[in-house]
């Protein structure tokens, strides 16, 4: 057999590919690999050795080398280089083998262990899928999805709609998620609302899907096939089943917080349904801005008094655990935007019309605080710079592209669908204000999806300033916002005087992403997204077995590509419901029956052989 | 528009020589020169110049100003979304152009190399100090004609009977003319380069005089800098500066003035010149170094050989110069000869290797592409209108 009589040679590569894992005992790793059989060789590139094809040569010739395993090499940027190496001593060109530690899921730096199967894998020949199959268990054919956005709505109605039992557990007092909020989306112009709401009220009629809004995921016990989660029922304070919406409590309400859903341009009471849409169509309580609730049962109180309906309203409901069993879990959790205080130099929180392309949704949709009027903020009575319907019309307005994204200071990675909203939006204005300005600055335009580079260019048509760089500040002059920036393919230092700027905010994990990640018992990448178990070839699964990833918590994405993933983890799920089965975490499985594994399949071929 | 520039693929390779950065890191977003308060609509920078020499545009580069009109205040290397340090590396191309302007080669190697720059300086100072104990003559304090000067000075040290002006002033001119004559041949190799090369302007002989007023206003406050947003660095810049051209003039023009056994009265405007001078050096000395070691600061993040060697032996200059009036005024003879040969022995090295061939050079290149790039810019508005 190939490569069992002492002639391997082991090359790791984490010193040259920045994308490799960053194994923490590496020296453990180091003398694993020398102790294999047939090894001959171990070299390390780690400390940024460069690779020179003569001493490849040389080392293959020296150690009569048959066959070369590229360690951390993924997904084998350097096998053609060994390659040619290997033929120029004489050898096959093909007994290059790549040992993939990311592929395997050796993510992080604690998995030594599956560095060390992995590598042993291909030291003796046998593939990884093949020497690592976990044992199979039952499955729970009830379902259980974390967040109620797009993702997890898709998800839940792939899933209930295939007759199978979806849990839908929502933190907020609505499903519908961002996109609830977006006015249009890109590049069709479809009216998000339109869109969304009839699949939000599908969700809230399905008899397979048991909607709990107002609710958090706790804990999660047992194992794939049978997990039982712990989820905190926040007391909402107004009974669903008797609660007719009639509103009449909020008209009272002295309590006020600035709107969710509105992305805080306007305010709403402490006794709210969060849209008109929303589902379930019910009134909840926010205890921060509750004035019974704040002073401790002492004041107010006013809702429970003027509630047509006996006993639907009870500000004293506690909070409430319950626990249920599901056989997998999808996990949707979504995003939030960058805060754009965090790049002071472009002035938001500091000049009021300097906005994040969330605001602007809002106050470019029908329903928003302008009733979809374009105005600058304007100071009120109380000196509150808010958006009125009264408000001037902004002559010229500036988008900014990449706030928050592509920028090592905050977020490496590209937010993906910050040029296409910028674009959107920038359409936007121009149909509402034909005789504005408006002034788009990007680093790159990444128009990559289905008619989107369509899309641009028919936004370039309309007559839109699109500046190619980044701009590095807004001040204020004159009473206006000066926008500085370099138009890199002109040559021209540009000073724009505009009334209103836009910052494309980028979009991060939420806060408590990594909380989730534990308990779920799945890995987060360095940018803190969820990993998916392979993004070819595995793009919804995870490590842990029954536990599957969609929508933005696994990334950055538009809707079309939301959607899609979404269905593509229903399908993972009802794959295994449709089985009966479903397999157990692969990582739970230990490297001595991986090892044993590989032992017995390589005597097995090297007998046959 | 048929002029054929040559590109050199290696130009990148050769520039990091002269600084840090992985400047292949640069997108060409723009935010550099759009953050820079210093850039201009007729010379961009820093993101012109990194893109020059990404290209291997060697000759462009050569005749290019931009990189003095940065004083580095480290804005654009903060808000890089790139981490790519366009503020090292307008530093790392002032570097870089020192070495092409400098015809001997010297500069380049100096700068390239740590080892030879600490070598020559090293070979400098015991040089100096082997001269004073082979010639130095130390004076007889009991010998009439010591006891008379000294009673006659109202001294206690006879300094310049130990190392007469005279002697010294001769050797500050020569030293003065060698290391001005290859100066001013690399500031003119350096006009060549940025005016009669760029067949694109002409430049008449008024104009030249007309521009000198303002540079030389530039010169003396500073003003560029002080557009900066931080005005701490243009005044620990100016400090130094302003305390160095002090210093340098009485040594070289008022040595005989400046270096006197009689103490005069603390009112005298050479003791508190010279106070002021030895105040400003240490104090921008001790900043520059303690921002260079806690590398706090996009600024002093990244050190290169020659600020540390160019810091230290200013530091050491100053020093040694407060020590020998300290001697002197409280009569440690023997102090003071040891000071006064350990103060040359930091002086010949700092002024051999800084003046014309390294860091101290932008003294007189920044002001004079300052000079130079004005001039363009009238040249320039002057054709636009005819």
């Amino acid at each position: 057999m190939k490569g069992n009589s002492g002639e391997v040679g082991i090359y790791f590569l984490n010193g040259e590919n920045p994308n490799a894992p960053p194994i923490e005992n590496f020296s453990d790793l180091i003398s694993y690999a020398e102790k294999l059989p047939g090894v001959k060789l171990v070299k390390s590139t780690a400390n940024g050795g460069e690779l020179n094809p003569n001493q490849l040569n040389s080392d293959i010739k020296q150690n009569n080398l048959k066959k070369i395993v590229l360690a951390g090499d993924s997904p084998g940027f350097y096998k053609t280089l060994f390659g040619k190496a290997m033929a120029a001593a004489g050898n096959d060109p093909e007994d290059v083998v790549v040992a993939s530690f990311r592929e395997h899921g050796a993510i992080t730096a604690d998995e030594t262990d599956r560095a060390k199967a992995v590598l042993n894998c291909a030291v003796s020949n046998v593939p990884f899928e093949i020497a690592a199959v976990p044992d199979e268990v039952e499955v729970n054919p009830d379902t259980l999805v974390i967040g109620g956005g797009i993702a997890g709505i898709q998800a839940s109605l792939e899933i209930a709609d295939a007759n199978k039992k979806v849990y839908l557990v929502e933190r907020t007092g609505t499903i519908g998620g961002h996109m609830a909020m977006f006015d249009k989306t890109f590049p069709t112009l479809d009216c998000a609302a339109c869109i969304l709401t009839p699949k939000m009220v599908e969700v809230g009629q399905h008899p397979n899907i048991e909607l709990m809004s107002y609710c958090e995921v706790k804990g999660v016990s047992g194992g794939p096939g049978n997990y039982k989660v712990r989820i905190l029922k926040k007391a909402r304070k107004v009974n669903i089943a008797t609660c007719i919406g009639c509103g009449t409590c909020a008209e009272k309400c002295p309590g006020k917080a600035p709107s969710e859903f509105d992305a805080g341009t306007t305010m709403r009471k402490a006794i709210y349904i969060p849209f008109p849409q929303a589902v379930p169509n019910k009134y909840l309580v926010d205890a921060e801005s509750c004035t019974y609730i704040q002073s401790g049962g002492k004041k107010c109180g006013l809702c429970m008094k003027v509630c047509p309906v006996p006993d639907c309203i009870n500000l004293d409901e506690k909070d409430e655990e319950i626990e249920v069993t599901v056989g997998n879990i999808i996990a949707a959790t979504g995003f939030k935007v960058f805060d754009a205080k965090r790049a002071e130099q472009f002035g938001y929180g500091k000049f009021p019309n300097v906005v994040t392309s969330l605001e602007f949704e809002r106050l470019v949709n029908a329903a928003g605080p302008t009733g979809g009027f374009i105005t600058s903020r304007t100071q009120d009575k109380k000196g509150n710079w808010v958006f009125s319907a009264g408000g001037d019309e902004p002559k010229s307005v500036a988008l900014i592209h990449c706030i928050g994204s592509r920028d090592e200071n905050y977020n490496k990675y590209c937010s993906r669908v910050c040029c296409m909203y910028s674009l959107k939006l920038a359409h936007l204005i121009k149909e509402k204000i034909p005789e504005a300005d408006v002034h788009e600055y990007y680093i790159d335009m990444r128009a990559f999806g289905k008619g989107y580079e369509e899309f641009y260019e028919r936004i370039k048509s309309e007559g839109v300033h699109l500046v190619r760089g980044r701009t590095a500040k807004v001040e204020e002059a004159n009473g206006r916002l000066l926008v500085r920036s370099e138009d890199i393919t002109a040559d021209k230092l540009l000073e724009q005087e505009v009334d209103m700027v836009v910052l494309a905010v980028g979009l991060e994990p939420r806060e408590d992403a990594g909380e989730t990640a534990k308990m779920l018992d799945i890995s987060v990448s360095e940018d803190g997204w969820y990993v998916e178990a392979n993004s070819n070839t595995g793009p919804v699964d995870t490590f842990t077995g029954g536990i599957y990833v969609t929508g933005l918590c696994q990334g950055p994405k538009d809707i079309p590509d939301t959607v899609a993933q979404a269905s593509a983890a229903a399908s993972r799920v009802l794959q295994s419901i449709s089985n009966g089965k479903i397999k157990k975490s692969i990582k739970d499985l230990p490297l001595s029956t991986i090892e044993a594994k590989v032992k017995e399949l390589s005597t097995r071929e090297g007998g046959a052989s | 528009m048929s002029e054929r520039k040559r590109v050199d693929p290696n130009l990148m390779k050769e520039v990091k020589h002269y600084g840090a950065g992985d400047w292949n890191a640069c997108f060409h977003c723009g935010n550099c020169t759009a953050t820079c308060p210093l850039t201009e609509q007729d010379s961009l920078f820093p993101r012109k110049g990194i893109r020059t020499m990404q290209m291997g545009l060697k000759d462009k580069l050569a005749g290019s100003v931009e990189p003095w009109m940065c004083y580095y205040c480290g804005d654009c290397s903060t808000t890089c979304p790139r981490d790519a340090n366009p503020g090292e590396i307008m530093m790392s191309l002032r570097r870089y152009l020192t070495s092409v302007y400098d015809w001997t080669g010297l500069s380049g190697k100096l700068y390239k190399s740590k080892a030879l720059h600490i070598m020559v300086v090293t070979i400098i100072f015991f040089t100096i100090i082997a001269a004073f104990l082979i010639f130095a003559r130390v004076p007889d304090l009991n010998s009439a004609e010591v006891s008379n000067y000294l009673s006659e000075m109202g001294a206690s040290v006879p300094l310049n009977k130990f190392a007469p002006p005279d002697l010294i002033s001769l050797l500050d001119h020569i030293q003065l003319i060698v290391i001005g004559l290859f100066l001013l041949t690399n500031i003119f190799n350096m006009y060549n380069k940025v005016i009669l090369k760029d067949k694109t302007v002409k430049i008449p002989l008024w104009l030249y005089i007309k521009e000198i007023g303002a540079a030389f206003w530039n010169f003396i406050s500073q003003w560029k800098f002080s557009k900066c947003e931080r005005k701490t660095y243009w005044l620990s810049h100016w400090l130094i500066m302003s305390s160095y051209i002090i210093m340098f003039s009485f040594i070289i023009f008022f040595l005989g003035w400046f270096q006197t056994d009689k103490i005069h009265p603390i009112s005298h405007p050479q003791r508190w010149l010279g106070y002021y001078v030895t105040f400003g050096l240490i104090f921008a000395c001790v900043y520059y170094f303690i921002g260079r070691f806690r590398k706090k600061e996009q600024i002093f993040k990244f050190s290169h050989h020659s600020d540390w060697i160019f810091i230290f032996l200013l530091f050491m200059i100053a020093v040694t110069g407060i020590l020998i009036h300290i001697s002197r005024i409280s009569g440690m003879v023997n102090m003071t000869y040891y000071m006064y040969a350990l103060h040359l022995a930091f002086e010949v090295p700092m002024v051999f290797t800084f003046v014309a061939f390294s860091k101290w050079s932008h003294l007189a290149y920044r002001p004079f592409a300052i000079y130079l790039s004005n001039l363009k810019k009238s040249a320039k508005a002057r054709m636009a209108k005819t």
